[in-house]
């Protein structure tokens, strides 16, 4: 009993952090067709952002020193910020753009601020440690896990009812989803397009400097590629979700970190390295059954 | 169909063959090895983007996972061009008739090529009946698939440790004659029967489709093609350092030359081997200005790191002020013709 | 064209090759100056300036002053190559190449095939050697394979860890290459028994479903053997800790350094083995001195032991070059394959016509305890790993 529940904390946890970097991706992808390769950049600078204006490898001068209630809104408002300034600077260019094109953008972009964090912070990973207390383990149901476990799979609930709400009974939550299904309709009916697009990106970045935050108190490191693993898992997340659908993303989001989890344990020790070609295998799998994705949004269906 | 389409589009990979001989001939004549080394580079760029777009350019499906034949044709050097002693301590699981192999480079491009091919008919049969973003991320998953095969199958490729032992082929006329030879192939299926279809289909799905256009079939052959070619340039590109590891063919290489077809013009194959050359090129300007530029009496270099950061900017640059790419739909090609593209301004002059 | 290649020429500061003039040494670091291997780079590079700066003061290497020529790899291989095919050009009579194996190699090979010795700054794969580039191929630092043994047989015969759990991080053949040597060791540890192993990924984001495997044990560990390097080592020892593991934790040197201690706060029951103590209490007093001038020289203090390795290559280097009264390649081949013991400031050094690297070395033995790293013990593995099992 302790172990399968084990097991499903794991892959909850797991499953939490894809979710919550698929909502990102696919709350940019809804209202411009962008894949935002940019996203893991994001979340790197959101990390790094704690150890400012300091460079230095240990020294936090700061950022890291706030309480946590005043360090998790400057986070998230650094992640929201530069997410917003992405969009005012680049991406608002490229509205007309193919979806090929903004793809390379958005990759050239997280190329500059990934290497913007190396110029300045080199590459050695950088150790912060931020809200501490969130190491210890608690016991639940005979299931040992550490605390951060368990707020990493609360946060995302919660984040995930809040963001519902915000979706459903705002009118700004309304223009958003509108926007998503039918772009073009939906500006024609009078929704501000600059205003949902600059919403959503905030959002997104709110949601990348949330990531940082766990990712942050889990690992204990700033480094430069730490947001790349969890992007990459993301995005295919979105995909296998269906490209715009938000309640698709988050659902392969726990779906790929349950696969992931219930590889690691259950492959024999051999095959257990040649896990990732077992995951995307199942990846190719879901997409040849169901190409348009679990729940596939309307209005984002190939012709042919 | 014809002689006609053939006499009307030569001048394409004609023009673009020339450059390239043109950039060999640089090397040649200043004949520094590094710089040998660099125009090596470029020639091996150039035949990965080119075979890039024999997919993407005509079936207008973004791959990510093409980097996967250039990693199946890398290790084909390794099996079959290491001496066979060597290979026995990295590579212990190899069968005997490999084992025993030791070919010239030329032949194990070939070999490369035939290997990649094979694989892609094999993912392709199933992939190719994805089409948009769902198919770009079943490539991707295909990419992740073989990188973690090869970077974990310790006895068959020598798991995530570098490969050493391949032949270092250190002239460039053998990476000039085989992206010549990739222009050419390019060029040859785009003007076939299928490459016009698999276009036709790229632009108007439907229409395609009614008229009886076997899509995922026409995609399947671009696949396979683009795949031998890459896989031609994986077993070059070992050959070149003579070193193959599994993440040298992984998430950098993929971006790299995804977005020097994209920047160049993913329409045209003259805007892939653009693509190339202009960012080869202005890489190699920032890397000199970063090592330090004697300008009068002083020294004018750029603080280390800059090169990267600079290069993102202006791919950024170039895709706002030219969003279809540099070269956009248009081919180089003789002033005052038009190639399939009517109504596009003479292409010669935007170089 | 000529001034094309004048213009080349200018800009690249290589100008026409000056073949190993017989009034100057030089030495050629194709290292990376920019991008991920940087960091690990340029502690060793200093660390071998120095060594340089002092035998110049002395009076030079043959009566010569040291020269030294630089080229950034960028920490991508083919620029490896080509930085490698840069120094040579510009006269290098000896090539210093990249930490890592995998970003060092493409460089080594330009000098093996010019002919030339090619030395990796800390590379700890026995590729980087005979066994990979080829014959004139060294490796400044030690077989990561001695370090998972030294791990191994001191938890065992100080420790007396009997029960052993084997972790292992598939991302790199440094990774691999500690638990090669940890395996080596074990079946020789009387009663020692390997209870429970398994992998994961340096980039992985949770290791959660590796604890939980150790947790189903009937009972935890005396130690786990961690093969892994930065940045994942820390994210995972973090993990372990957060679990409630508090088994004694066995490192490679990779994780050596106090910089990133504070993400796990108070870590206790923790050892690496390192060549040389950065935390000022090394048992000898020279190497306090070197960190000192160190300090002098950076501005700051060495972060890990792996700025050690790079002093150590121009020691050792520079000793055959003066036995061998020339810096001609077999000659100076041959005087550093018969270092047997070599003393140097960080332990002795090895080299045979078998084997150029370190199959047996002197450890210290650093333990974490409530958070300070301090030497606590010194070893040497009771025989060395023979070469045979390091190839397998």
């Amino acid at each position: 009993m302790g172990q399968i529940l084990q097991v499903v904390f794991d892959a909850l946890s797991l499953g939490s952090l894809y979710a919550l970097a698929a909502l990102g991706i696919a709350l940019i992808f809804g209202v411009m067709k962008l894949v935002n390769f940019a996203h893991g950049d994001v979340i790197a600078f959101s990390v790094f952002a704690l150890l400012w204006p300091s460079v230095d490898a240990v020294a936090i001068i700061f950022a890291g020193n706030l309480p946590w209630f005043l360090l998790i809104p400057f986070v998230l408002a650094i992640g929201a910020g530069l997410s917003v300034l992405s969009e005012i600077v680049v991406f608002r260019r490229f509205r007309r753009a193919n979806p090929a094109t903004m793809m390379i953008a958005s990759f050239a972009l997280g190329f500059v601020i990934r290497y913007f964090l190396l110029m300045l912070f080199s590459s050695r990973p950088k150790s912060i440690s931020l809200l501490p207390a969130l190491s210890q383990p608690v016991e639940i149901f005979g299931a040992r896990i550490p605390l951060l476990q368990l707020i990493t799979i609360l946060i995302t609930m919660a984040v995930l009812i809040g963001l519902t709400a915000f979706l459903r009974r705002t009118r700004f939550g309304l223009e958003m989803r509108a926007a998503a299904e039918n772009f073009t309709m939906a500006r024609m009916l009078g929704v501000r397009a600059n205003r949902v697009i600059m919403g959503a990106f905030a959002l997104s970045g709110a949601l990348a400097a949330a990531i940082a935050l766990i990712l942050g108190s889990q690992t204990g490191t700033a480094n430069i590629m730490m947001g790349a693993n969890v992007m990459l898992m993301a995005f295919i997340a979105t995909v296998i979700g269906g490209m715009g659908s938000l309640a698709g993303a988050v659902l392969a989001g726990f779906l790929l970190g349950a696969i992931a989890t219930v590889m690691q344990t259950i492959l024999p020790p051999d095959a257990r390295a040649f896990r990732d070609a077992f995951v995307y295998g199942a990846v190719i799998l879901v997409l040849i059954f169901r190409p348009q994705g679990i729940l596939s949004a309307r209005g984002t269906k190939e012709r042919v | 169909m014809g002689a006609s389409v053939i006499r009307r589009t030569i001048a394409t990979p004609v023009f673009l063959s020339l450059l390239l001989v043109a950039f060999a001939v640089t090397a040649w004549a200043v004949g520094s090895r590094p710089f040998n080394q660099t125009i090596i580079d470029i020639f091996l760029q150039v035949i990965f983007v080119v075979g890039l777009w024999i997919f993407v350019g005509n079936s207008g499906v973004i791959s990510f996972g093409h980097i996967a034949f250039a990693c199946l044709g890398g290790y084909v050097a390794a099996w079959t061009t290491i001496k066979p002693m060597m290979k026995g301590n990295a590579m212990p699981g190899l069968p005997d008739w490999l084992m025993g192999m030791e070919i010239p480079f030329w032949a194990a491009a070939g070999l490369g090529a035939f290997w990649a091919a094979l694989w892609a008919l094999i993912f392709g049969l199933v992939l190719m009946r994805l089409s948009g973003i769902a198919a770009s991320i079943a490539t991707f998953a295909m990419l992740a698939m073989v990188n973690s095969i090869y970077s974990n199958w310790e006895s068959v490729t020598a798991a995530t440790s570098s490969v050493v032992g391949i032949p270092i082929v250190r002239t460039v006329w053998p990476y000039l004659i085989a992206a010549v030879l990739a222009v050419f192939v390019a060029w040859a299926f785009a003007i076939s029967r299928h490459g016009l279809a698999l276009r036709a289909a790229r632009d108007e799905p439907t229409a395609a489709a009614a008229s009886g256009v076997n899509i995922s079939r026409m995609r399947l052959i671009a696949f396979v093609i683009s795949a031998a070619v890459m896989g031609m340039g994986g077993t070059l590109y070992a050959h070149s350092i003579g070193v193959v590891t599994p993440d040298t063919f992984y998430l950098g290489l993929t971006f790299t030359t995804l977005s020097m077809l994209v920047v160049g013009g993913m329409g045209s194959l003259s805007g892939a081997v653009i693509g190339v050359l202009i960012l080869s090129s202005l890489i190699q300007v920032l890397r000199w200005l970063e090592a330090g530029v004697q300008v009068g009496a002083s020294t004018f270099a750029l603080p280390g790191g800059v090169q990267e950061i600079a290069l993102g900017v202006v791919m950024i640059l170039i895709l706002m002020f030219r969003p279809a790419g540099i070269m956009g739909n248009s081919e180089l090609n003789l002033p005052n013709r038009r190639s399939d593209k009517a109504g596009q301004p003479a292409p010669t002059r935007v170089l | 064209m000529k001034r094309l290649t004048a213009f080349l020429a200018a800009t690249t500061c290589l100008s026409s090759p000056l073949m190993a003039q017989d009034d100057r040494i030089v030495v050629g670091f194709a290292t990376a100056e920019t991008g991920f291997m940087q960091a690990y780079d340029k502690p060793a590079q200093d660390s071998a300036m120095i060594r340089i700066a002092e035998i110049n003061a002395a009076g030079g290497l043959l009566g010569k002053q040291i020269e030294v020529v630089n080229a950034d790899t960028k920490t991508d291989r083919a620029e490896g190559a080509k930085a490698g095919l840069s120094v040579i050009d510009a006269g290098a009579d000896m090539v210093v190449v990249s930490c890592d194996y995998d970003f060092g190699a493409p460089a080594a090979l330009a000098a093996e095939s010019s002919g030339l010795i090619s030395f990796f700054l800390c590379a700890e794969s026995i590729k980087a050697g005979i066994q990979g580039v080829g014959p004139n191929s060294f490796s400044a630092s030690v077989l990561a394979a001695v370090q998972g043994a030294t791990m191994a047989e001191w938890a065992y015969t100080k420790k007396e860890a009997r029960t052993f759990y084997r972790l292992l991080d598939t991302w790199t053949e440094y990774n691999k290459g500690i638990c090669d040597g940890f395996d080596w060791m074990m079946p020789q540890l009387a009663d020692a028994k390997l209870v429970g192993e398994d992998t994961f990924l340096n980039e992985d984001a949770s290791i959660a479903a590796q604890i939980t495997r150790i947790k189903a044990l009937p009972e935890e560990p005396d130690a786990i053997m961690l093969c892994t390097m930065m940045p994942g080592a820390v994210s995972a020892i973090k993990q372990l800790r957060a679990a409630g593991i508090n088994s004694a934790i066995l490192n490679g040197s990779g994780v050596d350094g106090s910089y990133w201690l504070s993400a796990v706060p108070d870590l206790s029951n923790f050892y690496v083995p390192v060549q040389g103590s950065i935390y000022g209490d090394d048992p000898n007093p020279d190497v306090t001195a070197f960190n000192a001038k160190y300090k002098e020289v950076t501005g700051g203090d060495p972060s890990t032991q792996y700025t050690y390795p790079g002093y150590v290559m121009i020691d050792v280097w520079a000793k055959a070059v003066e036995r061998a009264g020339t810096t001609e390649t077999a000659a100076v081949v041959a005087e550093l394959e018969k270092m047997t013991a070599e003393p140097t400031l960080f332990g002795p050094r090895t080299f045979t016509p078998e084997l150029h690297h370190q199959n047996q070395a002197r450890y210290l033995i650093v333990e974490t305890n409530a958070g300070k790293p301090a030497v606590v013990d010194e070893w040497t593995i009771s025989a060395p790993i023979p070469v045979a099992d390091l190839m397998k």
